[in-house]
């Protein structure tokens, strides 16, 4: 089969233009990105909150640490009948209806802005403005199947599999001049750490759970039933190599 | 230090202090003023980083000139930073004006209310005007909120004792146990604590948590000696009956035994003197376990 050649004009007013629109369309994002980026507020209660259930869970894991009057001290704190933290403590649920929440609303519609609208919007553009031309070939053989994938806009059936299409050649730049931009924009996160240096780190970044009160619910739980088994119990004789009583190997009363 | 480092070489000791948290104020302003300063703006964006390195540093070795220039610097290109603030507020501290410093806390704290740094700095401002009581009430309604700051806890255990507060300090300090029960000084301060509060109870704790200490890292010969005297002082004066008068005399010995062997082979004739102490030790416990026989 003949080879085909291609016309160098492509080269200059296809194959190029697509690679540098792609690029600067790139950059402009991440500035957008930058400069639409709120920064998250995250509330006081949430934190103390968050905190709290961190806490109750640290003292299931590691409780038996401590000797048995501390841990119990430490449980009825959370978990008193009537003043335990659990119980006092009321939260409203703070389910977020993206629909009513404005901020909410604000920021998936950044999302959208910034992410998907420029490459429908570019890629239309594209496909309208640079369609049916081949621009380059993969310089090795490629199966029928790549055909979708790097021939989009060119329907041909005896075509070769490594020619690439003007539209599969945007995709292509699209997905991959990533490191590209971590190459101009330094590092990917080197802008990024600037915008932290603006925002202040506010130390506390954990992420606060949707529902307090189905936390806390369920914290409750998990802690009113952890028994406390204190491991130092024998600890002497094992480090003084004397007879270990066998009540300090196995777990003592185990459904107490 | 070598006097030939290259930039790049400072930059990247800078670099990996700061990604480990090392606190040598002397050599970062060593390396800054030696081998940076003059070639700050190839450092780029990490520039920032570094200034906010440099400037703590700097208040660190009471360089506030240096410390100043930072700020300044920092200032202009972050006008609203709360890090930038906070940078501010600790030059203030430095300089020992902390009314103005504790205003800036304030105003942090106003703006971004989980602000965990302004308010533990407030803590700090008070500890180092010697108002422990202040502080304590201070750092207590701080951890309400954030109670999962395990070096609060440590401070506040500190703070406690400072005012001779044990079991409170017992508290505090049972927190950081179970932040990180591993750590083989956090049981062996622990027992210590519990050791100075004394009573047959606090003394039994007390030995367990030391004898877990050494089980953590038998190296600890600090421990190994809290293991020798809580067992001592039960077998001599808190046991009841004679069979726990023997196991803590075991117990004692085997310390005693374990301390000896320590001395021998590691230390030097000089301290080998001190464990005359060890042997009146055992003089006693022997004694006590022969009332105890007869």
């Amino acid at each position: 089969m003949a080879d085909l050649l291609l016309d160098s004009n492509i080269r200059i007013w296809v194959f190029l233009p697509i690679v540098v629109i792609t690029f600067l369309v790139g950059i402009i994002r991440h500035y957008v990105t930058i400069l639409l980026s709120s920064d998250k507020k995250s509330d006081l209660q949430q934190v103390a909150d968050s905190h709290a259930l961190m806490r109750s869970r640290i003292l299931r894991e590691n409780g038996k640490y401590i000797p048995k009057d501390s841990f119990l001290v430490r449980k009825s704190f959370f978990n008193h009948e009537e003043k335990g933290f659990f119980n006092v403590e009321k939260r409203e649920a703070q389910v977020k209806n993206p629909m009513t929440d404005p901020s909410m609303m604000t920021d998936m519609m950044k999302g959208n802005v910034t992410n998907v609208l420029p490459m429908i919007v570019i890629g239309g553009w594209i496909n309208w403005a640079f369609s049916g031309f081949l621009t380059t070939k993969v310089p090795f053989p490629l199966t029928l199947r790549f055909k979708p994938m790097l021939q989009r806009g060119v329907e041909l059936q005896s075509l070769d599999a490594s020619w690439v299409s003007s539209a599969s050649w945007y995709f292509l730049n699209v997905f991959g001049l990533r490191s590209m931009y971590t190459l101009i924009l330094g590092q990917d996160n080197a802008a990024d750490q600037t915008r932290m240096m603006q925002e202040q780190m506010s130390g506390s970044a954990m992420m606060a759970p949707p529902d307090p009160m189905k936390a806390f619910k369920a914290e409750w739980e998990a802690l009113e039933i952890t028994n406390h088994d204190w491991l130092l119990d024998g600890v002497e004789e094992e480090l003084t190599g004397g007879i270990i009583q066998p009540e300090t190997i196995y777990i003592k009363n185990k459904f107490t | 230090m070598a006097t030939h480092i290259t930039f790049d070489e400072a930059r990247t000791i800078l670099k990996k202090m700061r990604d480990e948290q090392v606190r040598d104020g002397d050599m970062v302003v060593k390396l800054w003023e030696g081998f940076l300063i003059h070639h700050s703006h190839k450092l780029a964006d990490e520039l920032w980083m570094v200034y906010e390195q440099v400037c703590i540093a700097a208040l660190d070795c009471r360089r506030l000139d240096l410390a100043e220039e930072c700020i300044e610097a920092l200032q202009y290109k972050f006008p609203d930073s709360m890090r930038v603030k906070r940078l501010e507020g600790l030059f203030y501290e430095a300089d020992g004006r902390y009314n103005e410093a504790d205003k800036l806390y304030t105003e942090i704290i106003e703006k971004d209310n989980t602000n965990m740094i302004a308010r533990k700095r407030q803590v700090a401002i008070l500890k180092a005007q010697g108002k422990m009581a202040e502080a304590i009430q201070k750092l207590n309604e701080y951890l309400k909120k954030f109670m999962t700051d395990y070096e609060s806890w440590m401070e506040l255990c500190d703070l406690y004792l400072c005012e001779f507060d044990y079991s409170n300090a017992a508290f505090c300090m049972e927190e950081v146990i179970m932040s990180n029960p591993h750590n083989h000084l956090f049981h062996q301060k622990y027992a210590e604590i519990r050791y100075t509060m004394g009573g047959a109870e606090n003394m039994e704790l007390a030995r367990s948590y030391f004898a877990q200490a050494v089980k953590l890292n038998p190296n600890n010969t600090r421990a190994l000696n809290g293991v020798l005297l809580a067992a001592t002082n039960l077998a001599t004066a808190y046991s009841k009956g004679a069979k726990e008068k023997q196991i803590n005399a075991r117990y004692a010995s085997w310390a005693e035994e374990q301390l000896t062997v320590k001395y021998k082979t590691q230390a030097t004739d000089e301290q080998r003197k001190e464990t005359k102490v060890l042997e009146s030790l055992r003089k006693l416990l022997e004694l006590s376990q022969n009332v105890g026989g007869s």
